[in-house]
C-alpha cells in the first residue's frame, strides 16, 4: 500500500534567498505606507499568506488578488480578496490567496483609505519545495476505512450470489453457498488488483509531483590564478534556462562570498557573464581557506534563485575591489557577541544597529534598522546610493541553512518588481537627492530560530562600507 | 409475483424515494461543483454544490441504514424475509451496496484533502481519491437500482409500474454519473479521434443493455438516454443563468455565470435503435445479442455524433442552447478548445485499430451489459 511508502521529501530552499521562503517587501500603495509579509505554499496549487501592516491609520480596507507576474495583457483579474483587519491591531490585515500554478506571481495589494486608493503589486515565486507524507492517524484511519470497503466489497458480492436472488423465506442450499464462495474468491482477486492499480496510479501521480519539486540550480566554481569562474547547472527541473538572466542593479549575478566557518570575511562581487550560465569574477586579495558562495539571479519571468557552492580557495594575491564589488571583515563567529549593536567603519564611522530592547523572535516580519555614525556619534554625511539603494543587508544562519539578501525595499529582487510594477520605474529604489538619510532599514522576518549574521553595506563619500551584526533568534 | 409488502402497501417506500433523491442530489451537486470549478475556482467544504453531494450521502446513509438496522432487529419486520445476510445484519442487497458506496465517500473526504497538502489542489477529475469518491458516487446509484430492482421484481401491478419508472430514472442517472467520469476524455475537440469512441464505447452500453435487460421495458435505453440527455440539457440551460465570477487566477476568460456542461453525446439515437434491435432478437443468445448490440451502437453512435461535433465547432453551436460559447475561466484564448479545434485524427491503420477497438470494446461492454441484465432479471432481495 502506498500508505505504507508515504514519505518526507524535502530539499533545501535555494530559492531566492536559501531556507528563508517568506517574502517581505515595504513601499506606497499611493498615498499609505505598507509592510507586507508573504509566506507562498509549499505545494502548488496551493495557498499563500498575506499579512499587511499599515503604517498609516487612515486606512479604510484592503483587497488583493493574485496575478501571473508578467502576464498582465493576456489575463483578467479575479475577484479580489478583502484583508480582514486584525481585532487587536486594526493596522494589520490578513488574507491568503491560491496560487494555481509554477512559478511567477505577484499579488496585488488595493488599498482605500481617508487620502483615495492607492495600489502596489508584490512578486512571490509559487514553486512546489516539498511533498508531504502522511501523518500517522491520518494514515490508521484511511487504511482501517480501506480495509473495511475492500471486505466489505468481496463480502456484498458473496451476498449477491447467495442470497439475492431466492424467492422470500428461502434459505441458500449447499450449491448457493459454494458459489457464493467462489464468486468472493474472484471478488477478492478483482478488489487486490484493483488496489494494486490504484497503488500504481499513486504512485505514478507521486512521481510526476516530485519531478516538479523545486531542484536548485548548481554553482560549480573553479579558481584559476586570481580569477574566479562560476558555471550555473541546471539538475533538470521544468523548462528552466540559465541564460534568461534579468540584470539586477545592473548586474547579472550578486555573488556573496563568505569565509568558512567563521564567517570573518565577507565580500559582495559581480561576476561577469561568459556565455550561458558561466560568469568569471576577479578576486581581490583573499587567504586561503574554505569559502561559502552564494550566486543571486534572476530569470525573465521573474523567478529569482539563490545557487549555492564552497570551494577551497589557496592565498589569492588577487587585484583591488573595483565598480560595486565590495568587502568587509568581521569578528570570529566562534567570539560572537549577540548583544553588540556597534559596529566599527573606516575612518573612525561606524555602524549602529537600532534593535530594541525586545527580542528577535523567528517568523516575525520587522524593520529592521540601522545608522552610520561619525566619530562624534552624529548621523554620518555623505551617505550615497549603493546600487540604487541606501544599503544591501545579508543575513546568514551560523548553521548556514539560511541566506537571504535584501534590500530596503523588502526581500523582492528588482527585476520581478519591476515586471510587477511596470508603470513604476523606480519601484524599490531610491531618488538620489542631495542629502540622503544616515538610517537604512531592511524588512526582513528570520525564518527559525537560532544564531545569525547579519551582514549590512552602504556607501558613503564614494567607499562601499561593510557592518556585521550577530543576531540570536528566539522561537 | 406479487408478494404481501406490495399488497398491503402498494405505494413506493419512503426508502425507495430518499435512494433516488440521493442519486439526483450527487449528479446536480457533482455537475454544479464542476461548473463551480469552471466559474469561480475556489470553493470551501461547505459550497451548496459540496452539501447537494453530501446530502446524497447523508440520504443514501438515512434510508440504508434504517434499512439494514430495521430488519436485522425488528423480527416483524416486512423485509426480513427477502433480505440478504452480511457481517451480521440482514437488509437487501442494494442496502448494503448504497451502504458501501456511503462509506466510499466518507472515505474520500479525509483523502482528497491530504492529497491537497500533500501535491497541491488537483484541478482534474481523474484522480485518485476522486476516483474513490466516484466510486462511492457509483455504488449509491448501484444500491438504489438493485434497491428499486429488488422491489420491482416482487410487485406487480401499478405498484411494479412505478417502480420501473424510478429504475430507468436511475439508470439514467448512472448513465450520467459514468460520463462526468469520462469528462474529461470527451470533449469536442476529440470527437473526430476513433479514441474518442472507443472511451465511449466502454460505459454507454452496459448501461443501455443492462438497465434494458433488467427493466423488461419496450424503450428501457431510449428512455435511460432520455433521462441522461434531459438531465443535461437542464443542467446546461439553468447553471447560465446564475452569476458567478471567477476567484481564482489566472483568469483567461472572463465568465460572469455558470459554465454549463457540455451538450449531451447523442446516446438517444443508438439507444432507439437498440430498442428496436432487441424488440426483435429477444430469443438470441446474449453473446449474438451483444455484437449485434454493440455493432449497432457504435456505427449509430459514429454516424450521428461526428457529425454533430462539426456542428458543435460552428459559430451556429455557440449559444445558450447547445452551449458551445461557454468556457471555464482559465481556457487559454490561444487553447485548441477555445480556437473550436479538432485534436488531429487517428491516420490510416492507426485510425482503423483504434476503431476496431472501439467496436470491440462495445461489442464486450454490450455483453457484460446484458450479462449483468440477465443477473438483475432475477434478483429477489
Amino acid at each position: 500500500m502506498k500508505l505504507l511508502l508515504a514519505f518526507f521529501f524535502a530539499v533545501a530552499l535555494a530559492l531566492a534567498h536559501v531556507g528563508s521562503p517568506d517574502v517581505f517587501y515595504e513601499g506606497d500603495a499611493g498615498p499609505y505606507r505598507l509592510l507586507i509579509t508573504i509566506r507562498p505554499p509549499q505545494v502548488v496549487p496551493g495557498v499563500a499568506e498575506i499579512e499587511i501592516r499599515s503604517t498609516s491609520a487612515d486606512v479604510r480596507q484592503i483587497h488583493i488578488v493574485p496575478l501571473r507576474l508578467g502576464f498582465q495583457a493576456q489575463q483578467f483579474t479575479p475577484v479580489p480578496d478583502l484583508a480582514q483587519p486584525s481585532r487587536e491591531d486594526p493596522q494589520f490585515y490578513t488574507g491568503s490567496l491560491w496560487l494555481m500554478a509554477c512559478c511567477s506571481w505577484q499579488v496585488r495589494v488595493d488599498v482605500d483609505g481617508a487620502r483615495g486608493p492607492g495600489r502596489l503589486s508584490v512578486p512571490v515565486p509559487a514553486i512546489a519545495t516539498q511533498m508531504l507524507g502522511m501523518q500517522k492517524a491520518t494514515s490508521i484511519i484511511l487504511m482501517a476505512l480501506g480495509l473495511v470497503l475492500c471486505l466489505g466489497l468481496v463480502s456484498i458480492a458473496g451476498a449477491a450470489a447467495r442470497d439475492s436472488m431466492l424467492e422470500p423465506g428461502k434459505q441458500p442450499d449447499a450449491a448457493r453457498v459454494r458459489r457464493s464462495r467462489i464468486v468472493m474468491a474472484v471478488a477478492a482477486v478483482l478488489v487486490a488488483g484493483a488496489v494494486w492499480f490504484g497503488n500504481q496510479w499513486w504512485s505514478d501521480e507521486a512521481g510526476t509531483f516530485a519531478s516538479r519539486i523545486y531542484k536548485p540550480l548548481r554553482l560549480e566554481a573553479s579558481v584559476e590564478g586570481s580569477r574566479l569562474a562560476l558555471r550555473l547547472v541546471d539538475p533538470g527541473w521544468i523548462n528552466r534556462s540559465t541564460d534568461d538572466l534579468l540584470p539586477d542593479h545592473n548586474h547579472l549575478m550578486h555573488l556573496y562570498v563568505i569565509r568558512l566557518p567563521e564567517m570573518d570575511r565577507v565580500w559582495h562581487l559581480h561576476p561577469e557573464r561568459q556565455g550561458d550560465g558561466n560568469f568569471a569574477q576577479p578576486l581581490p586579495a583573499m587567504p586561503a581557506g574554505r569559502y561559502a558562495l552564494y550566486g543571486d539571479i534572476v530569470h525573465a519571468n521573474g523567478l529569482p534563485e539563490t545557487a549555492t557552492s564552497e570551494i577551497d580557495l589557496p592565498g589569492i594575491a588577487g587585484t583591488p575591489l573595483t565598480g560595486d564589488d565590495a568587502g568587509g571583515t568581521a569578528p570570529p563567529l566562534a567570539s560572537a557577541d549577540y548583544t553588540r549593536t556597534v559596529s566599527p567603519l573606516s575612518n573612525g564611522y561606524r555602524m549602529v544597529w537600532d534593535r530594541g530592547t525586545a527580542p528577535l523572535h523567528a517568523r516575525q516580519a520587522s524593520l529592521i534598522r540601522f545608522r552610520v555614525e561619525d566619530s562624534a556619534g552624529h548621523p554620518a554625511e555623505g551617505m550615497e546610493l549603493y546600487m540604487g539603494m541606501l544599503g544591501h543587508a545579508a543575513f546568514v544562519s551560523a548553521d548556514r541553512s539560511v541566506f537571504a539578501h535584501v534590500h530596503p525595499s523588502g526581500s523582492v529582487p528588482m527585476p520581478a518588481l519591476q515586471l510587477a510594477q511596470p508603470d513604476n520605474p523606480h519601484a524599490g529604489h531610491m531618488m538620489m537627492s542631495a542629502s540622503l538619510p544616515a538610517e537604512v532599514s531592511f524588512p526582513y522576518g528570520f525564518p527559525k530560530p537560532g544564531a545569525y549574521r547579519i551582514f549590512v553595506q552602504v556607501k558613503r563619500a564614494g567607499e562601499i562600507l561593510t557592518g556585521v551584526f550577530d543576531a540570536s533568534v528566539e522561537k | 409475483m406479487p408478494n404481501s409488502d406490495s399488497a398491503n402497501n402498494p405505494s413506493v417506500p419512503w426508502y425507495v424515494w430518499c435512494s433516488v433523491a440521493a442519486v439526483t442530489f450527487a449528479m446536480v451537486g457533482t455537475h454544479w461543483d464542476i461548473s463551480w470549478h469552471q466559474s469561480i475556482g475556489r470553493d470551501t467544504f461547505w459550497t451548496p454544490a459540496h452539501i447537494a453531494i453530501h446530502m446524497c450521502g447523508v440520504l443514501a446513509g438515512i434510508s440504508c441504514g434504517y434499512l439494514v438496522l430495521s430488519t436485522t432487529f425488528n423480527p416483524q419486520s416486512a423485509l426480513r424475509e427477502c433480505s440478504v445476510w452480511l457481517w451480521g445484519f440482514r437488509g437487501p442487497l442494494g442496502a448494503f451496496i448504497a451502504a458501501w458506496g456511503g462509506i466510499a465517500m466518507l472515505t474520500s473526504a479525509p483523502f482528497d484533502d491530504w492529497w491537497h497538502n500533500a501535491y497541491g489542489l488537483d484541478v482534474k477529475i481523474l484522480s485518485p481519491p476522486h476516483m474513490v469518491l466516484a466510486a462511492g458516487i457509483f455504488a449509491v446509484h448501484a444500491g438504489a437500482l438493485i434497491l428499486i430492482l429488488g422491489q420491482m421484481n416482487r410487485a406487480s401491478g401499478a405498484l411494479r409500474d412505478r417502480l420501473q419508472i424510478l429504475f430507468l430514472y436511475v439508470g439514467g442517472m448512472i448513465l450520467v454519473c459514468l460520463t462526468i467520469v469520462q469528462i474529461e476524455l470527451t470533449n469536442r475537440v476529440v470527437m473526430h479521434t476513433a479514441h474518442f469512441y472507443r472511451v465511449v464505447a466502454i460505459v454507454a452500453p452496459p448501461v443501455l443493455c443492462g438497465v434494458a435487460r433488467a427493466s423488461r421495458f419496450r424503450w428501457a435505453a431510449t428512455s435511460v438516454a432520455g433521462v441522461y440527455s434531459l438531465f443535461l440539457i437542464l443542467m446546461g440551460r439553468i447553471l447560465p443563468l446564475f452569476p458567478a465570477e471567477p476567484k481564482l487566477g489566472p483568469v483567461y476568460h472572463q465568465t460572469t455565470q455558470f459554465t454549463p456542461p457540455d451538450f449531451p453525446l447523442l446516446f438517444i439515437v443508438p439507444a432507439l435503435l437498440l430498442d428496436l434491435v432487441w424488440q426483435r432478437t429477444q430469443p438470441w443468445g446474449i453473446l449474438r445479442q451483444a455484437i449485434v448490440s454493440g455493432a449497432i451502437f457504435l456505427g449509430a453512435f459514429f454516424l450521428v455524433q461526428w457529425p454533430f461535433a462539426n456542428f458543435l465547432m460552428s459559430p451556429a453551436a455557440r449559444n445558450w442552447f447547445f452551449g458551445a460559447k461557454y468556457f471555464g475561466y482559465y481556457v487559454s484564448p490561444t487553447s485548441i478548445v477555445a480556437r473550436y479545434q479538432f485534436v488531429a485524427t487517428e491516420q490510416g491503420a492507426l485510425f482503423a485499430k483504434e476503431l476496431g477497438w472501439a467496436v470491440v470494446t462495445a461489442v464486450f461492454t454490450s455483453w457484460l451489459g446484458l450479462a449483468w441484465g440477465n443477473w438483475m432479471l432475477r434478483i429477489r432481495r
